[in-house]
């Protein structure tokens, strides 16, 4: 089947929408998705964007039963490591299930994480990180069969957030000069 | 004592390089440390920067016994969740030993928080090691959790040999 992988436009932000609830939903937390396709088109395609998106699309005849043909993304963004340098962080690497398995490894989430991975290198970024839930054992395979290795298991690292009263009462203590 | 936490300029490099090689020695693995001070400038300073960098600073009377008066730095980039939208993430927190204990470290996050509100930011994310006990009930102390225990997220990361065959497409992948 053949698909193309380009960098996505404002215009798909419906599309990416549409497949970060599909996302959610898989990982039994749909309830959690918070922005719309309008937040989306705001903070990725301003003067200073938040992230960057890739979509990989299929030609018209193999369009989905609902008519869609934009069918699995990418959304990353610019880290920075203060020991390694320039970095990536993938927050989502997405590919509707219909659209999943056929050619392991040479299908289009391998596409669409090869091009972030070829970003990295134009950008001189030396690491690509994410995040994967450690029941998703699909998911799981299929990043270590590409290398990545398991920060939390290997090293023991946790992510730790502030976020709604804890955030605001953090923000309230900062010094006033 | 006195302090003033503010925006790092590029002049800061210098001092920032100076702390970032004091965790690592302290750590005992300054030869992980493969940035150069220029890296920094370059990085943080340019158009488009890959980081934004707060300094807390003390003055002439309490310099330390090298002349820094210069003794803590917090790094940090701005993110995104595809759930909540912006987001900031705290890459380093560090303040020189001798000047601990007195709220610096707190004075550094809170002004990355309030800054990160104000650029309309919903959620503060920074990493800890798990067996760092003392800096995990710091942390949860002061009200934030913990995501990779609370929905079983685990961190991980492709580099080296595995980036570049990632990037090349190989078949084998």
């Amino acid at each position: 089947m053949d698909f193309m992988i380009r960098a996505a436009t404002p215009e798909d932000c419906k599309d990416i929408s549409r497949m970060i609830m599909e996302l959610a939903v898989y990982e039994n937390m749909p309830d959690q998705v918070k922005i719309s396709h309008e937040v989306l088109e705001q903070d990725g395609f301003c003067k200073n964007p938040f992230f960057h998106c890739l979509v990989a699309e299929v030609a018209e005849q193999y369009r989905t039963t609902e008519g869609y043909t934009v069918i699995g993304y990418a959304l990353f963004f610019y880290t920075y490591s203060t020991w390694k340098g320039r970095s990536v962080y993938m927050e989502d690497l997405y590919v509707m299930p219909e659209f999943r398995g056929e050619f392991p490894g040479k299908g289009v989430g391998t596409a669409l994480m090869s091009k972030v991975a070829q970003v990295c290198k134009e950008q001189q970024c030396v690491r690509l990180q994410f995040s994967v839930l450690n029941w998703n054992t699909p998911s799981l395979d299929f990043y270590k069969a590409k290398g990545a290795q398991d920060l939390t298991d290997s090293e023991g690292w946790h992510v730790l957030r502030f976020d709604g009263e804890a955030l605001d009462k953090l923000a309230q203590m900062a010094p006033k000069n | 004592m006195d302090y003033t936490i503010r925006v790092a300029t590029l002049e800061d490099c210098k001092d920032i390089y100076r702390m970032i090689m004091e965790l690592a020695k302290h750590e005992k693995v300054s030869d992980q440390v493969k940035i150069a001070q220029r890296d920094l400038e370059q990085d943080g300073f340019s158009k488009n920067p890959f980081f934004q960098s707060i300094i807390a600073e003390v003055p002439e009377q309490h310099r330390s016994k090298d002349g820094h008066s210069k003794v803590g730095y917090a790094l940090y980039f701005f993110a995104y969740s595809s759930w909540k939208g912006r987001s900031v993430y705290m890459e380093d927190l560090y303040v020189m030993p001798e000047y601990r204990g007195k709220g610096i470290g707190k004075a550094l996050m809170s002004k990355i928080a309030q800054l990160g509100l104000a650029a309309g930011c919903n959620q503060l994310n920074f990493a800890v090691l798990n067996w760092n006990k003392e800096s995990m009930d710091f942390y949860l102390s002061q009200g934030c959790w913990d995501v990779t225990t609370g929905l079983d997220y685990h961190c991980m990361r492709c580099e080296g040999p595995a980036l570049e065959a990632l990037a090349r497409g190989d078949p084998k992948n």
